[in-house]
């Protein structure tokens, strides 16, 4: 592979012939697979406005490296103004009025009081109600206001000078109920006379984070679904079976806990509405008020310079977006409305919980013959809670049936949240994997080997087999006589390598040698900032550093969401042909003053320089001296990946060592080893932190976390940090992180997405895996709580046969 | 932003149901926990009332209910601004002094987001009314560092990447930065225990484990 | 939080003179502050102590240990004099909450602490503890709450040096401006919520905790005091142990054995102890104590496991406080 040439805008013909079937198109070599296993070169047809093709990290010079967070200085200082942290002259301040019963009309909302109540600017009752699932035929519930269907359901909103004033007036909001029966308990909800949710079928749209079902989906009762995936013969392949596979597993209700909760300030002011936004999606939030408003996108602007998490639960404006834009515009003032921790827990979006029967049948040697998966889980009152992602797409398997069901109780409604069903999907199916390689006998690498096509993953295991902490697996389960019992246990997952077209960027070169880049995507923790500055200082020749980043701002070109783990994927290779442009622009415009022809001009070190040996290299500053014009850019949107549908998943694998105590049924995670590719690795540090991110998640999931509903009241009783827990300081193992360079010719970056894939998705079915190697006991709910492990391990032991 | 900030210029208005003597009746008679059925018990509690508001004994201090003017020491200034008895001091911290480094996340003390210090003793500004840091020395995060240059904690906390969406970092910086002051050679059993009120969704904590150990190195080696 | 006057006192007898009419004492304000916050407590006046520096401090004394009410938790788990002879004080202290909590939170404040079942703390739930006749645990959720000694009330006592106090044989200080000063051992200082729902311990509103007196332990005796949790960093008590051992020799002359996390108030187990008195400490007779001391267990419909979980928190504690074990991995507080 040649060495990076510094960039030349004559690249575009370097070694790279026009095709000659469509002179809009060109041939580019690219690396393509894993340095050191399977690094080969392919080629691949790409418009010829791409960028000259990238060789592998090594060769860069920036990208790829170790970079510091762009916004690193600006977050330990305090500096960093989140949504929360936004004030505006004569911004007034807005608390919610949630209902306090489960299921029920509302026959009254009464507000005078509340009105009247000193500070208070404005008040907002809600008629339209986001969120939640819709029936389709809206006849069957006829009211001015939505139904209440859970307990924390925003029913209107006051807007006041001081926080204290708006928690006050709100209280006086009177609101009559009628109440109605209600179900949170998921077993229940699926009987056949269990209270309804909705009185008839009822469908949620998905968002960009997923979720969601088609409009035609069964529903019966609760029971909204089955929404049927059939590949083969399923029935066959059992009876080809030589070993049938057949567990049932049950995960929890999660909910985020971003520390910055959902909210936004809103100014509505006659030209243009404002709105700085908590958001995945600057565009989603634009979007959903436009529609909600009957506005003209170009009226509404968003912003989000930072954000504290999101998860998957921040896109669209929401009900908080709405109310305070509604609140705004009647109190001709700004709006600050975010939610507190308690409301943030149950109303903002949760993770649906699962309840999966899998079956998994297998040739002696390994070879899937049938996987058939049966799965309810509840998204409360909204949609989106299948969990056959994994079941479907991680193994080669000739037949497969899957069922996926949504069970309506009266609670909060989901919202996409990291991977979602897929920590859910891989806890069932690779616990039942490992199983199978115990009863045929097979190591449970080799049979994965034999299972899975995936290239990237068959790397990875071998990096876990080289790796020490596997080598230190005893195979027997159960070795550890003692009361601490030890045990190192494997799992993988897959996700996918989703790109949004909505990726747009701009970089502009200023006279004085300034350079930014531009783009409405918003950075949610996972550093695009500082990923969009090495791109753009790779191309020019110059540190990041120096490079200013404006994102997060509407008002710049159109940015994907941060979700589906698509924003490096997407907006990198539409940042890097912007750089491209602008960089080739720049060159023509102050080629003439110098004396050269723009063809011969490089940038690189800081330098312009010329293969012509009559030049001297000239600082970039200098050079942007002498532009005649005070500003050069370009803008450039992303182009569709080279070779789609190659290439369309990403993944890793984690493997896990517990400490179980088996007399008090407490699981230490002492070590988790993660290794994922993610195409071409941007900033090597960001990504650790990602994956270091999603194994803690996963881990909190696994031991702690769980969103209690009191059966009777349908009130949950733990919407505090407090009694809902995640995963502190002591929780946290050693982590070792491997990336696999993994690349696919897919872009001008080639880049790809880690915050799912990464450490969530598969350390759960680790930590089972390795329960499993440590007791010889599988335990196949979640989360795995002192009570729910003692009460596995007071277990009879089954025989060594059954195992 | 600087600490140097004016205070907030609107007041906060008082509650409608307070008479400019303080609290009313129907306030009072709640906060006692009686009844209305209790009331008649009370003749002449209109006078008990006036009564706790006559001139108090020099060792009592009487506080609002409606907001009054405080100097609270913060950052090593004098800063003025309005209170009520309610006001939690990261409220007025960050709406009374538009200082907003401070974050509220759980509002119970449990996150720790709210980290500041009184007399350099890391608290949850949460759960610290503002009348108690009368008199005491408040530091926030935006004390930690003079204008542009980071102390040693936080640019190792950059460099580690112990950064990610960054709204647990003031509070996990002033945890540590505690730390640091009270011990300067750690080790990394003493980091978990400092931040073991600090909770961060992002996954931060092995970097802020490793840039606390390396900062505290650092500091050695300066010494 | 609603609004409220807030006398800010720097003598005791200031703040004596304020209790009446409902005002509510605040010391370190942190649960005071969290009820206030979730609207179950709505003062309209709060009588602040933390400025009186008569309450302040540690004091050895012939007796044993006097310490003022505003001693805070940091200050008691890193006293060397209390980690050193009342070793269970400071493990309680030193574990509980979390550090920026305890630099707060005041033993006085501990000791009065508010009961944590989520039905209690929820203003929506209007539960026996709160005037009317119904709990919601019972049929509810309850893996949190008391096997034992419950009556019409399961929520558990709270407070974990409440459980080091009562082991210790410690008495709370009360003031009042009305009446002469008591002083109330722990064991008799809180009530069961059979004898009255409405009062967690036999304060009166008028009176002012003041101080926490000590004896002092017999010479050899040896103390721990350890805390399971489903987390280790910042949970409440799922388990927790409480133990003091008078040894003479290898023998344990006289053990007392403490439980928090139990029954609504704390308690000791004269089961556990009779199973270690006159005997040596050693695995056995630590695990046969654990075991005894849950003679009596009734458990609820989600929370059978303490039963299980109890004799091991038990028997480690013991081995600990005797130097054979070392302080559990798994006990909050120290990694």
């Amino acid at each position: 592979m040649a060495i990076h040439t510094p960039h030349s805008a004559s690249d575009a013909l370097i070694g790279a012939a026009a095709d000659k079937n469509d002179p809009a198109m060109k041939t580019a070599k690219m690396p393509i697979g894993i340095p050191g296993f399977t690094l080969h070169e392919e080629e691949r047809s790409v418009p010829v406005s791409e960028p000259p093709v990238w060789p592998v990290n090594k060769d860069l010079s920036c990208v790829g490296r170790p970079q510091e967070r762009w916004d690193g200085k600006a977050k330990v200082t305090g500096r960093a103004r989140f949504t929360a942290d936004v004030q505006l002259p004569g911004m007034l301040y807005a608390r919610f009025l949630n209902s306090t019963v489960p299921h029920a009309k509302i026959i009254s909302i009464d507000t005078s009081e509340a009105g009247s109540h000193p500070g208070v600017k404005s008040v907002h009752v809600i008629e339209k109600l986001l969120g939640s699932a819709v029936l389709r035929d809206p006849s069957l519930e006829q009211n001015r206001y939505p139904v209440v269907r859970y307990v924390g359901q925003p029913i209107a909103a006051v807007a006041a000078t001081t926080p204290h004033a708006a928690e006050e007036a709100a209280a006086k909001i009177k609101v009559k109920y009628e109440s109605m029966p209600f179900v949170v308990d998921q077993d229940m909800a699926r009987e056949p006379n269990a209270a309804l949710v909705f009185p008839g079928a009822a469908d949620e749209a998905g968002t960009a984070g997923g979720g969601g079902s088609a409009s035609d989906t069964l529903q019966s009762g609760n029971i909204h679904g089955p929404a049927i995936t059939r590949q083969g013969d399923a029935e066959q392949g059992f009876k080809e079976a030589d070993v049938i596979v057949d567990a049932r597993y049950t995960t929890q209700v999660q909910t985020h806990c971003a520390l910055e909760t959902h909210g936004v300030v809103a100014d509505w002011k006659p030209d243009l509405l404002t709105v700085y936004a908590s958001t995945q999606g600057t565009a989603s939030v634009r979007e959903e008020l436009a529609a909600y408003f009957q506005l003209p996108v170009s009226k509404i602007r968003v912003i989000t310079e930072f954000v504290g998490g999101g998860f998957g639960a921040k896109f669209g404006a929401g009900n908080h977006g709405v109310v305070a834009a509604s609140l705004s515009r009647t109190a001709g003032m700004p709006v600050r409305l975010m939610l507190d921790r308690a409301e943030e827990h149950v109303s903002s979006g949760n993770r649906p919980s699962s309840d999966q029967r899998l079956r998994i049948g297998a040739k002696k040697d390994g070879t899937l013959t049938a996987i058939q998966l049966i799965s309810f889980g509840t998204a409360g009152c909204g949609t989106g809670a299948g969990c056959a992602g994994p079941a479907q797409n991680l193994y080669k398997c000739a037949t497969l049936h899957v069922e996926e069901n949504d069970v309506f109780i009266n609670a909060g409604p989901a919202s996409a949240f990291r991977a979602p069903g897929h920590p859910q999907g891989v806890f069932a199916l690779e616990q039942s994997i490992d199983e199978l390689a115990a009863r045929l006998n097979i190591e449970p690498l080799d049979l994965r080997d034999r299972i899975d096509e995936n290239p990237a993953r068959r790397v990875e295991r071998q990096l876990v087999r080289e790796s020490a902490l596997w080598k230190s697996r005893n195979q027997i389960p159960n070795a550890d006589r003692g009361v601490i019992k030890r045990g190192i246990g494997f799992a993988q997952g897959v996700w996918y390598r989703n790109v949004s077209m909505n990726s747009a960027a701009e970089v502009r070169v200023h006279k004085d040698g300034s350079v930014e880049v531009l783009s409405a995507v918003q950075d949610i923790g996972t550093g695009i900032k500082t990923v969009l500055a090495q791109i753009v200082a790779e191309q020019f020749g110059m540190p990041p550093a120096s490079v200013e980043v404006k994102i997060g701002d509407t008002n710049y070109p159109v940015g994907p969401e941060s979700g589906g783990s698509t924003t490096t994927a997407s907006i990198t290779p539409a940042a890097r042909d912007a750089a491209w442009q602008a960089a080739q622009k720049f060159l023509a415009t102050v080629a003439p003053a110098l004396g050269v022809k723009p063809d011969d001009l490089t940038l690189s070190d800081g330098m312009v320089r010329s293969a012509s040996s009559k030049f001297q290299p000239i600082a970039f500053r200098s050079a942007a001296a002498k532009m005649d014009i005070d500003q050069v850019s370009a803008q450039a949107r992303r182009v569709p990946d080279y070779a789609p549908k190659k290439y369309d998943t990403i993944g890793g694998v984690d493997v896990a060592e517990v400490a179980v105590d088996t007399e008090t049924g407490r699981i230490h995670v002492k070590h988790v080893l993660a290794v994922h590719d993610c195409g071409r690795p941007m900033n090597p540090g960001q990504l650790v932190s990602q994956i270091n991110g999603g194994v803690i998640q996963g881990i909190s999931y696994t031991l702690f976390e769980n969103r209690l509903l009191d059966p009777d009241y349908g009130i949950m009783v733990n919407s505090d940090l407090d009694k809902y827990k995640i995963a502190g300081s002591y929780e946290i193992p050693k982590i070792e992180v491997q990336l696999t360079e993994s690349y696919i010719g897919q872009s001008s970056t080639d880049a790809s997405g880690i915050g799912e894939p990464g450490g969530i998705i598969a350390t759960p079915a680790a930590i089972a895996n390795a329960f499993y190697n440590a007791t010889r006991i599988r335990i196949r709910q979640l989360p795995m709580t002192p009570d729910v492990v003692l009460a596995a391990l007071n277990q009879p032991q089954p025989s060594m046969e059954s195992l | 932003m600087s600490e140097h900030q004016p205070p907030h210029k609107e007041l906060p208005e008082a509650p409608s149901n307070t008479t400019t003597k303080g609290i009313t009746r129907r306030g009072f008679l709640k906060g006692a926990g009686i009844t209305a059925a209790g009331t008649a018990l009370l003749d002449g509690v209109q006078g008990l009332e006036q009564q706790a508001h006559a001139a108090v004994p020099g060792d009592v201090k009487e506080y609002g209910p409606e907001p009054f003017l405080v100097t609270l020491h913060i950052n090593g200034k004098e800063q003025a601004l309005h209170i009520e008895p309610r006001t939690t001091l990261a409220e007025a911290l960050r709406l009374g002094l538009n200082m907003t480094g401070t974050k509220v996340s759980c509002d119970r003390g449990v996150c720790s987001s709210c980290t500041v210090w009184l007399d350099k003793m890391p608290v949850n500004s949460c759960m610290t009314l503002a009348i108690d840091a009368i008199g005491r020395q408040i530091t926030t995060i935006e004390g930690v560092s003079a204008d542009e240059h980071l102390q040693p904690l936080q640019a190792a906390f950059v460099h580690h990447d112990a950064v990610q969406c960054g709204f647990c970092t003031p509070g996990m910086v002033m945890s540590c930065a505690a730390l640091l002051e009270k011990n300067p050679h750690p080790t990394e059993a003493d980091v978990r225990l400092a931040v073991s009120g600090n909770l961060c969704r992002c996954g931060t904590y092995p970097k802020v484990f490793a840039a606390t150990l390396d900062a505290a190195g650092q500091l050695a080696t300066k010494a | 939080m609603n609004s409220f006057t807030l006398a800010d006192c720097s003598t005791i007898e200031a703040a004596l003179l304020q209790l009446k009419n409902g005002a509510t004492v605040k010391a370190g304000g942190v649960d005071l502050l969290d009820r206030m916050k979730n609207g179950t407590d709505t003062p309209a006046r709060l009588v602040s102590i933390r400025n009186i520096s008569a309450l302040h401090g540690v004091q050895a004394t012939p007796e044993g240990l006097t310490i003022g009410a505003l001693t805070t938790l940091a200050e008691i788990s890193e006293d060397p004099t209390i980690r050193a002879q009342y070793t269970i004080l400071s493990d309680a202290s030193g574990c509980t909450a979390t550090p920026h909590i305890r630099n707060m939170a005041t033993i006085g404040g501990n000791v009065l602490q508010q009961l944590q079942c989520w039905y209690f703390r929820s203003a929506q739930f209007q539960c026996i503890r709160k005037g009317k006749e119904i709990c919601f645990a019972f049929s509810g959720l309850n893996q949190y709450h008391a096997i034992m000694d419950y009556g019409g009330c399961p929520a558990v006592a709270p407070s974990s040096t409440a459980v080091a106090l009562l082991a210790l044989n410690a008495s709370v200080e009360l003031a009042s401006h009305a009446r002469r000063k008591r002083t109330v051992a722990i064991k008799d200082f809180y009530v069961q919520p059979d004898a009255n729902p409405h009062r967690f311990n036999i304060k009166a509103d008028d009176e002012l905790l003041t101080a926490i007196h000590i004896p002092k332990p017999a010479p050899g005796t040896r103390s721990a005091y350890q805390k399971y949790g489903e987390k280790e960093s910042h949970d409440w008590a799922i388990a927790d142990a409480g133990i003091l051992l008078e040894m003479d020799g290898d023998i344990c002359r006289h053990a007392v054995v403490t439980m928090g996390a139990a029954s609504p108030v704390v308690r000791r187990s004269p089961e556990a102890e009779a199973a270690l008195n006159g005997k040596p400490i050693n695995r056995d007779t630590a695990r046969a104590a654990g075991l005894a001391s849950m003679t009596g267990a009734m458990p609820l419909s989600m929370n059978a496991y303490k039963v299980q979980l109890f004799p091991i928190a038990i028997y480690r504690t013991i081995l600990l406080a005797a130097g054979q074990m070392k302080r559990d991995h798994g006990a909050a507080g120290e990694p």
